[in-house]
């Protein structure tokens, strides 16, 4: 007999199988309650959101100032060089 | 349970639209009315609904897992799923049919999710088939019979398996399994052929015939 027909043949008879009955009609009303019953609240992620505002708005601040002090390590190179007087 | 106002606006509606383009007559009535009351927030419709359809809904996840603490968790997200998602149902086939699209998918996922988890255990072995004696093919129980299918289907990746799966078990088309799972058909067929082949593989390996003892 071919592979494929037995399978098929197999699949007939598993089919017949009486499957269980699990009774879930209350449970699922449970879930739906429990679950429906929860708040959808934005504050958590408002607060964390703001927070991260926060932090981000003092960091530029910050490195605006730093910038602003920095010298660039170029600037030697291109600075007209000083006039020696020799004699 | 939430009574939202927008809820029961779109059960009219629903209703509403449905009269008007007249395909009040793709689903069953009693659904239909159950449907409406239970997107307006009646519990009762919607537990007449799960009551009348948790027997196909765990035949179908039955084929998923084996297992009868996991298929009724499956059969409970099945439900608690449909009933979050029950203002997108428009009635265009009957409920039954969209419940099923919904559990394959579940089901699916469970898979997928199972195969991400470190396997501890080997894979499933073939106890169960040295149990058969039967010859003759009405001899072999139902249960020991999906059993050994089960294993075998198990060792396929999950898309070559949910193909499978659907078309033994549920005698589902490749159009129908697209359907559920959103894929072409093409893919489908695709599919199926390149399991059907794999799925020999495992069996002749596995000397499926001889234990089965139909080689004759």
């Amino acid at each position: 007999m071919d592979t494929l027909k037995a399978l098929a043949k197999l699949a007939r008879r598993a089919r017949e199988e009486q499957t269980p009955v699990f009774g879930v009609a209350e449970l699922v009303r449970l879930r739906i309650e429990s679950e429906g019953r929860q708040p959808v609240t934005l504050i958590p992620f408002g607060l964390f959101g703001g927070l991260s505002a926060a932090a981000a708005s003092i960091i530029l601040f910050l490195a605006v100032q730093f910038w602003q002090y920095m010298n660039s390590p170029l600037r030697e190179l291109v600075a007209p060089l000083p006039e020696i007087t020799l004699w | 349970m939430t009574n939202a106002p927008c809820q029961c606006c779109l059960a009219d509606a629903l209703l509403e639209d449905q009269e008007r383009s007249g395909r009040i007559g793709f689903v069953e009535n009693i659904d239909w009315l159950d449907v409406t009351a239970s997107v307006k927030g009646d519990q009762d419709a919607y537990e007449r609904l799960v009551r009348r359809y948790e027997k196909q809904i765990t035949g179908l996840l039955w084929r998923f897992t084996r297992d009868a603490v996991q298929c009724e968790e499956l059969v409970q997200q099945v439900f608690v799923e449909a009933y979050f998602s029950l203002k997108t149902y428009r009635g265009d086939a009957p409920l039954l049919h969209w419940l099923r699209r919904i559990a394959t998918r579940t089901g699916y996922r469970f898979w997928r999710e199972k195969a991400k988890e470190p396997q501890e255990m080997p894979l499933p072995d073939f106890e169960i088939m040295e149990q058969i004696e039967a010859v003759d093919e009405d001899r072999i129980d139902p249960a020991e019979a999906a059993g050994v299918l089960h294993n075998l289907l198990a060792r396929l990746p999950a898309p070559d398996r949910l193909v499978l799966t659907l078309l033994y078990f549920d005698r589902c088309g490749t159009q129908e399994i697209a359907e559920r799972m959103g894929w072409s058909r093409a893919k489908v067929k695709t599919q199926a052929l390149r399991a059907r082949r794999k799925m020999k593989e495992i069996a002749e390996r596995e000397h499926l015939l001889e234990r089965l003892g139909w080689t004759l």
